[in-house]
């Protein structure tokens, strides 16, 4: 008995030595709280992209709280968002819906992550996903609203990836995924992915991402194809592009689209960047594709964590597949034109 | 009693803004933040100190990266400090400092000085992860407005910290007594000739 408990004393001694010797970082605790206002020129919630849509209000974003920690070489991020840009709008419930009422599940980030060496990392979890140039979190982007090619792409992806480093230039990611935004696949680990990350120049990044797989009930296997990069071309200019394509096979539809982001900064505390985009809906077996091209214009005035964007969008719709109206609500509009005022604060 | 109380809040005020200003770098003749110092080591022999230089600037500091060495007497690396925003029991990365740390030696004194200081702020990406937002560092001594004062002074206060804690590594690295060999000539096995 006695050399029984000497042994695990020993054990835990030696567990707790190892335990010991591994360098850990304080808990991370980061987030942002935003809120919005909107005003539609034609007073209908005309433009129906994310997540500033609430005609006339003074509406809520999302409270997002994201808690990071590193022991040695092995690092978790938990990512949780309280409101409707971070819940019903963006994030399903348990049973795979985005659903008002029933929204439960908050997470926007739930990942492990362990690098094996300084070059070579692998990550489970569920994962804001690697596609595009615009994010959920407004703390991030820097329009308020967001672009069509946003919205139609994935906004988390879960999954096992493996990230390489060959050098400070050129990093690649490969990895297999869920369907596209769910916490759990009912066909299956479907879809393969992989990013290939090239710095070209101090300053210019590009993306090259690719994701393809048959989503649970789909008519085809849908891939994406996606290029986003950024050029910070001097102190106060900023130049960033997203173009992406993505088809679902037997003639099942998809998009492609293209948005340049062209961004000044007048000061460190003031900006102004524009969103000019044009956005392509594939028609599926021989109906035709239909168009929209948008242009949004906003500000960022920032104060210690607190940024303010006043921005105004203007989109047109020649096919009239977005529906919008005129001011008395029924006639239909080519075109629709918002303003919006957003606080965001992150910390 | 009302300029009795006057009196000691202006003290206070006073007090407060001189701690505050010591707790900054200085500025050389360009305007430009510096932390300077020279360090006398009577005994120790100039070939001595450029090991214990080259040797910490290589190997001793995973901030610190080699770059150049002009002649015999001078050594140049770049460096780069992390800027932790702190309040309470929260803390995360919010930017890091760029700054140059250079290293002149003599025989029995060598000086250093870190300087051309600029930050880089840094944004959470996607994955919750606190990234460089922008590759172009905005010098430090630079005017922030009035807008970001506040969090400008604390990256500066930040600075003056981290420069003086990393002056006082330094100077006990010079100044320890542990003989650093030269690094031995690598052997080469002649076969051609026998």
């Amino acid at each position: 008995m006695k050399i029984k408990s000497l042994l695990f004393i020993v054990a835990l001694g030696c567990t707790t030595a190892t335990y010991a010797q591994e360098t850990a970082t304080p808990l991370q605790i980061s987030g942002s709280v935003d809120t919005y206002y909107k005003y539609d020129f034609a007073k209908a919630a005309n433009i129906n992209t994310y997540f500033a849509n609430e005609q006339n209000s003074i509406s809520l974003g999302m409270i997002d709280l994201a808690l990071k920690k590193t022991t040695g070489k092995a690092s978790f991020v938990g990512e949780l968002s309280f409101g409707p840009r971070g819940q019903s709008q963006s994030i399903p419930n348990a049973a795979g819906a985005y659903d008002e009422n029933t929204n439960s599940f908050n997470i926007q980030n739930l990942y492990v992550s362990y690098a094996f060496t300084d070059k070579f990392s692998m990550t489970a979890g569920y994962m804001g996903t690697f596609i595009g140039y615009e994010v959920i979190s407004p703390a991030a982007n820097f329009n308020y609203s967001t672009s069509y090619l946003f919205g139609s792409g994935p906004f988390q992806n879960a999954g096992i990836k493996a990230s390489y480093a060959f050098s400070d230039k050129v990093s690649l990611m490969a990895g297999l995924f869920n369907d596209w935004n769910v916490y759990q696949d009912f066909n299956g680990v479907s879809h393969v992915g992989a990013q290939l990350t090239v710095t070209p120049v101090t300053g210019w990044t590009a993306y090259l991402n690719v994701l393809s797989g048959r989503s649970a009930g789909a008519p085809g296997t849908g891939t994406i194809f996606d290029l986003t990069t950024a050029y910070q071309i001097t102190d106060q200019f900023k130049l960033g592009l997203n173009a992406a394509d993505y088809s679902v096979s037997n003639d099942n539809g998809g998009y492609s689209g293209v948005a340049l982001y062209p961004q000044y900064a007048f000061t460190k505390a003031v900006a102004l960047g524009l969103r000019g985009e044009y956005f392509n809906y594939k028609g599926i077996g021989t109906a035709a594709d239909v168009s929209v091209a948008s242009v949004t214009l906003s500000a960022n005035i920032k104060s210690g964590g607190l940024t303010f964007i006043p921005e105004v969008r203007f989109d047109s719709d020649k096919d009239f597949s977005q529906g919008f109206t005129k001011t008395n609500g029924i006639t239909a509009a080519k075109s629709a034109s918002q303003f919006s005022l957003a606080a965001v604060y992150a910390f | 009693m009302k300029f009795i109380s006057s009196f000691f809040l202006l003290i206070t005020c006073f007090v407060y803004a001189n701690a505050q200003s010591e707790n900054l770098l200085p500025v050389d003749e360009h305007g430009k933040l510096i932390y300077y110092e020279v360090v006398e080591l009577k005994g120790t022999t100039q070939d001595s100190l450029k090991i214990r230089a080259v040797n910490y600037l290589k190997k001793q500091n995973k901030d610190v990266q080699f770059k150049s060495a002009q002649g015999d007497t001078a050594f140049i690396a770049n460096g780069k400090m992390i800027i932790n925003k702190t309040l309470l029991v929260m803390s995360h990365p919010s930017g890091e400092i760029l700054y140059r740390f250079q290293v002149e030696v003599k025989e029995a004194k060598y000086r250093f000085w870190l300087s051309d200081f600029s930050f880089i702020p840094y944004q959470r990406d996607r994955y919750g992860n606190f990234v460089a937002s922008t590759t172009i560092g905005t010098p430090l001594e630079k005017d922030p407005g009035k807008l970001n004062a506040g969090q400008w002074k604390e990256y500066q206060v930040q600075t003056a910290k981290y420069a003086k804690d990393l002056a006082v590594k330094f100077k006990q690295f010079m100044a320890s007594k542990n003989p650093i060999a030269e690094p031995m000539p690598e052997k080469k096995v002649i076969s051609k000739n026998w």
